[in-house]
């Protein structure tokens, strides 16, 4: 080989190594900005959850919050309402339950069950949460219950209520199950789903949430309770017409009147429910169950 | 310069395991979109609530279902992720790749936004679609950068 054929062999193999460094150099650069991108969305992502976790994320930060003062107010009205006051409203103008005659016990835990199952968006539903509440308030209590409205694009929108989603009740005499199963807002799909029914509901719903218990033209709608498998009521006791337009603190302030619709309404389907209580639990609390006006309605509920 | 034979070897398995996952569990979630009735196998404990989750309005983007975007974007992957297609010396291939997982990780960022801030609810099966994702995104953009120089 010449020595210039030398030289240039010795130069090629010079621009082979200076361009291999350089691609490996490429290569590590490359390297650190992929593993700075995949790092980076890792942090994104837990910052999101990390976030989302300690705020409880905006949305269940609004539903886990402690009952708001009107819920508050609402729910310290309706325990307290008067004993005359319930006592002059008697049956008021509602409908009485379904009697379940001759049904296995529908019980938790060793006490008798009673079962709600609703959704937020019912109209209905709203309706029937405000002697639902009051009449459970006799033998137990509630908490974080919230407050929430019916649908806006419902019939009888935005009617003021309360939501059994995310609240507890606890009771020496009963358990309480409360579900709604979907809330007030539209999704792709109708009304975004909230909470699930259970098989056992399901069952519940399907059996005593048709004929012969309720007429065919009404099987399966919402609200529905169901008291130890004593009881049942399909639908509302009053109609949601009574509280449309008005906001908890007048729908509360209207319970004074024993006369008024509301109060009629809403106090007279709480007597009939909590003498439908009285007979799941078998007349317990008797404070509660031998109330001469309770009492009354449980001989009449018997008698039928 | 071209790439040709030259793509690690492990490079393809690290990239068709989380491909085929992703595209099966985005073949169901769109099963149930479209299916009437249809129910995801998924626990309701509160926050995980699949349904809540895949019928919420979250779960379109102009006027697309979700579902169905994951599973284009995995059939998407499914090609740009094959032996073939890491060999491309097309450099336009493996920016398309990369553009296209940088988006669904982008895209995967906002929908568990969307879980843990709008919905507050969980989805199981696709919190599994989410993590294939970024799985997905790591093994690329490491794949891409061991790459031997595009022209």
């Amino acid at each position: 080989m010449s020595a210039s054929g030398s030289r240039e062999q010795a130069a090629r193999n010079r621009q082979q190594k200076l361009e291999a460094v350089q691609a490996s150099q490429r290569q590590r650069r490359r390297l650190v900005v992929a593993g700075g991108a995949v790092a980076g969305v890792a942090v994104l992502i837990a910052i999101v959850i990390g976030v989302g976790l300690a705020t409880g994320g905006t949305h269940r930060k609004q539903a886990a919050a402690p009952p708001s003062g009107a819920a508050t107010a609402a729910l310290a009205q309706l325990a307290g309402m008067p004993a005359a006051t319930l006592v002059a409203i008697g049956v008021g103008d509602v409908e009485n339950p379904v009697v379940l005659a001759d049904q296995p016990a529908l019980t938790e835990a060793g006490k008798p069950l009673a079962v709600y199952i609703g959704a937020e968006y019912c109209p209905f539903c709203a309706a029937q949460r405000w002697p639902v509440v009051q009449a459970l308030s006799r033998f137990g209590t509630w908490s974080n219950l919230a407050a929430t409205t019916s649908a806006a694009d419902d019939s009888f929108p935005n009617t003021p209520t309360f939501s059994f989603h995310g609240a507890t009740y606890t009771s020496d005499y009963l358990a309480f199950q409360g579900v709604e199963t979907e809330t007030n807002k539209r999704g792709a799909k109708g009304y975004q789903p909230l909470d699930a029914v259970t098989d056992a509901q399901a069952k519940l719903l399907e059996t005593y949430n048709a004929p012969p218990y309720v007429p065919k033209e009404s099987a399966g709608t919402i609200p529905f309770l169901d008291f130890g498998n004593r009881f049942a009521v399909s639908g509302s006791s009053f109609s949601p017409q009574l509280l449309q337009g008005k906001t908890m603190q007048q729908i509360t302030a209207a319970l004074a009147d024993p006369k008024s619709p509301i109060a009629r309404g809403i106090g007279g389907a709480s007597n009939m429910l909590t003498a439908a209580i009285c007979e799941m639990t078998n007349g317990k609390p008797v404070n509660v169950c031998d109330a001469a006006d309770i009492s009354a309605i449980r001989g009449h509920l018997r008698d039928k | 310069m071209s790439s040709v034979g030259a793509s690690p070897r492990w490079l393809w398995p690290a990239c068709v395991v989380p491909t085929v996952a992703g595209f099966a569990i985005s073949g169901y979630l769109t099963w149930a979109h479209f299916r009437e009735g249809a129910v995801l196998a998924c626990p309701e404990t509160g926050v995980i609530n699949c349904q809540k989750v895949t019928s919420s309005p979250q779960s379109y983007l102009f006027g697309v279902p979700v579902a169905v975007l994951g599973l284009l974007f995995f059939a998407a992957m499914l090609v740009l992720t094959f032996p073939p297609a890491w060999r491309s010396p097309n450099p336009l291939v493996h920016r398309a790749r990369l553009l296209t997982v940088s988006a669904g990780v982008l895209f995967v960022i906002y929908l568990v936004y969307a879980e843990v801030f709008v919905l507050d609810a969980i989805c199981l099966w696709c919190t599994a679609v989410h993590a294939l994702t970024v799985v997905l995104f790591a093994v690329i953009s490491v794949g891409t950068a061991v790459l031997p120089d595009q022209g």
